[in-house]
């Protein structure tokens, strides 16, 4: 298990995606406001903050899984790499395989571990034949470090696995499309500590070729995983900052006290 | 945690002892009791029905498939049946049933004199009431679909009458033979001594599922095969037409359609629609498909559309049941790695719920299997002698359907026709048992857990 990383630096400065003035209606329901946010290449970003203050919706926007929700409405503007990801010319099909996304709880289909990481590479026609899938499978499990534990049953049902297994199954599947930006919404709520420390392991591997952004409930976690920390409430972003200057030092009163277990 | 406060009486009780039950436990358990056994008292009373149709139905039903036979040999008379004497087939024609039937009746009474039966105070005339009306165009069909057995002596196995029939199983006496016009006493004895002499057969009867259904007056000689064929032709249209009409409107309401007052409307009316009587149907498609759209009567065609209209809301209640039963995390996982919806829904929702579908489809052909009203308005009740045609023209062909058949022989004079109405009921029992097979077969493989 990895320490608090608290003086770790922020390696690289390209912004990947840029949020500037969100705001998330849930019909009436202003769900998300004003949220300004820079989300680093190669960088794990961290968005912390009690239960319904909006940070799990504010993730989804930024690969409009929210577009499923049909009263869910943004305003404001987020870019990817300079291009809006809200402008009616975007296909959120073609969105979605450049930003990834793994859910709280492990979601396999139903068919094989192969075909589980194989389906979206198959489905974005990113392989020619046979033995480059085969390849790109490999490859994803092996990032996801499942490798190992799955080489001898490829062919096994993917729901088969155990809970922190799955969750790397579903990783590994979310990388096998090659996305820039990666989305995790809160990944190890659901597993046991063990597996949770395997999935950290594996976030921290993968910042060197995604961007990560990760929602936990988890201070702890978002102290060894990331680089840098936004902190929600309700609705509003209060603080966004170095992930060791929002645990040591923070600048809002409101951060304090969440960090310090006063609210939350 | 604080310690929860204790009722005073309750503390009161459980001082008592354990092995003595108060009497508020004591009511509560008579209460379970009581509850139980009604639960059990339903089944068994549903048990007892259940079992006293299976026993009414076969019991009178199972006879239908065995019939009694007269087996003779037959010398077909050139001088009799090709007067011309050059097989020509319009000359071959011109000998009617009357012929053949005269044919019939001497070759049995040369086979009694030839065995040396007694026939009693019978007129030799009267053997031709033994063998079944039916029987001489049987034999007549024969000859005429090979001219070249004329002049030879061939081997018969032509029905016996109805009464005859009867006679084997239980259904005619000699007492009541003695009352009926179509039957007498001496017949029955003359059948004994047939059966003896090995001539009379009652054996299993293929023809109650080969052959078309006959008049009123040959009970004898009814079969189920049109209504079988046009019973299949339709099931074959619903499903066609059903399926793929029903899935589609399933996922387009439950995936696309937005929600909105005018699709609620729409849920609405499917939810309605499926507990319209039936007979509303029927009226629909006489208007539409006979009436304005001038598609034949008693077609399988319009049955088939009639009994579409009737199973597609059938089928999209339980399609949509099964769609929304798929679990949201499924298709957050297909659209979070850059599926469009539809390949979510073909390659991940859709397989998932195909266990529902399939049962909901197969239960809904069932019904339409059964059903009897819509078909009795778009003139399938109609007596039909002739077989369709092959798929695609036969569906045009007037042909019967089970149900209606089975109606239709219910509401005849001759009591031979009671058991063939059973019979047919057996027929479409075991088609029911056999879909529901298929459904509970299709759940059980396309099951899969996640």
């Amino acid at each position: 298990m990895k320490d608090q990383r608290l003086e770790t630096r922020v390696d690289t400065q390209t912004i990947k995606i840029e949020a500037r003035k969100a705001q998330v209606y849930y019909g009436t329901n202003h769900a998300i406001k004003d949220v300004d946010v820079d989300i680093m290449d190669k960088t794990v970003t961290a968005f912390i903050g009690p239960s319904g203050c909006g940070k799990s919706t504010f993730l989804r926007c930024l690969n409009r899984m929210n577009d499923t929700i049909p009263s869910c409405r943004v305003e404001g503007s987020i870019t990817l790499e300079g291009e809006s990801i809200y402008d009616p010319r975007v296909d959120p099909v073609q969105l979605r395989a450049r930003i990834g996304m793994v859910f709280q709880k492990p979601n396999p289909f139903p068919k094989s571990i192969y075909d589980n990481v194989a389906y979206g590479p198959k489905i974005h026609g990113l392989t020619r034949n046979k033995a480059e899938l085969d390849a790109i499978v490999e490859s994803c499990l092996r990032k996801a470090a499942l490798w190992n534990e799955v080489k001898d049953r490829l062919q096994a049902p993917g729901t088969g696995l155990s809970g922190g297994q799955q969750q790397r199954l579903c990783i590994a599947r979310a990388i096998a499309t090659s996305p820039e930006v990666l989305l995790m919404d809160e990944p190890c709520s659901a597993l046991d500590p063990i597996a949770t420390a395997q999935v950290e392991e594996l976030i921290d591997e993968l910042r060197s070729q995604f961007s990560v952004v990760i929602v936990t409930h988890s201070m702890q976690q978002a102290a060894r995983v990331s680089q840098r920390t936004a902190f929600f409430h309700l609705g509003n972003l209060v603080e966004f900052g170095e992930t060791g200057q929002i645990f040591t030092n923070p600048k809002d009163p409101r951060t304090e006290s969440y960090i310090s277990g006063r609210i939350g | 945690m604080t310690a929860r406060p204790l009722n005073p009486r309750a503390a009161i009780d459980t001082r008592a002892s354990l092995l003595v039950q108060d009497p508020r436990t004591k009511a509560r358990n008579a209460t379970e009791k009581r509850f139980r056994a009604y639960g059990l008292s339903a089944i068994v009373v549903a048990l007892l029905a259940l079992v006293w149709l299976l026993i009414s139905i076969f019991g009178n039903g199972l006879p239908a498939f065995k019939q009694t036979f007269i087996t003779l040999p037959v010398t077909l008379d050139a001088a009799l049946l090709d007067k011309g004497g050059k097989r020509d087939p319009a000359d071959l024609a011109k000998a009617t049933t009357v012929t053949y039937g005269k044919l019939l009746a001497s070759s049995l009474e040369a086979d009694v004199a030839a065995k040396g039966l007694n026939l009693g105070d019978m007129k030799p005339k009267d053997l031709t009431k033994m063998i079944s009306e039916e029987s001489p165009a049987t034999l007549r069909n024969r000859v005429l679909a090979d001219p070249s057995l004329i002049g030879t002596t061939i081997e018969v196995n032509v029905l016996a009458s109805g009464r005859i029939d009867g006679y084997y199983k239980g259904r005619v006496t000699m007492e009541s033979a003695a009352l009926d016009k179509n039957t007498s006493p001496a017949q029955l004895a003359l059948a004994d001594q047939l059966k003896t002499a090995g001539v009379m057969k009652t054996q299993i009867n293929p023809g109650f599922l080969t052959m078309p259904d006959a008049s009123d007056k040959r009970p004898e000689a009814a079969g189920l095969g049109v209504a079988i064929v046009g019973s299949l032709y339709m099931m074959f249209v619903v499903l066609v037409l059903a399926l793929p009409i029903g899935v589609a409107t399933s996922v387009y309401l439950e995936e696309f359609a937005p929600k909105n007052k005018f699709t609620d409307l729409i849920e609405v009316n499917i939810a309605n629609l499926a507990a319209v009587p039936s007979i509303v149907y029927g009226i629909l498609g006489l208007s539409i498909f006979i009436n304005f759209a001038g598609l034949p009567q008693s077609a399988p065609i319009v049955g088939g559309l009639v009994l579409t209209l009737m199973t597609l809301p059938r089928i999209i209640i339980p399609t949509r049941a099964a769609l929304k039963a798929v679990p949201p995390s499924i298709r957050d996982a297909a659209l979070g790695i850059g599926a469009s919806r539809l390949q979510t829904i073909t390659h991940h929702v859709l397989p998932l719920a195909m266990p529902g579908i399939l049962t909901g489809t197969i239960i809904g052909l069932a019904q339409a299997l059964g059903e009897t009203a819509p078909l009795l308005l778009i003139g399938m009740v109609a007596f039909v002698r002739d077989f369709p045609g092959g798929p695609p023209e036969g569906l045009f062909d007037p042909a019967s359907a089970l149900p209606v058949q089975i109606y239709n022989w219910t509401q005849r004079g001759d009591p031979g026709f009671v058991e063939r109405a059973s019979g047919a009921i057996i027929v479409l029992l075991v088609f029911l048992i056999a879909m529901n097979a298929v459904a509970i077969y299709f759940r059980r493989k396309f099951e899969r857990r996640w």
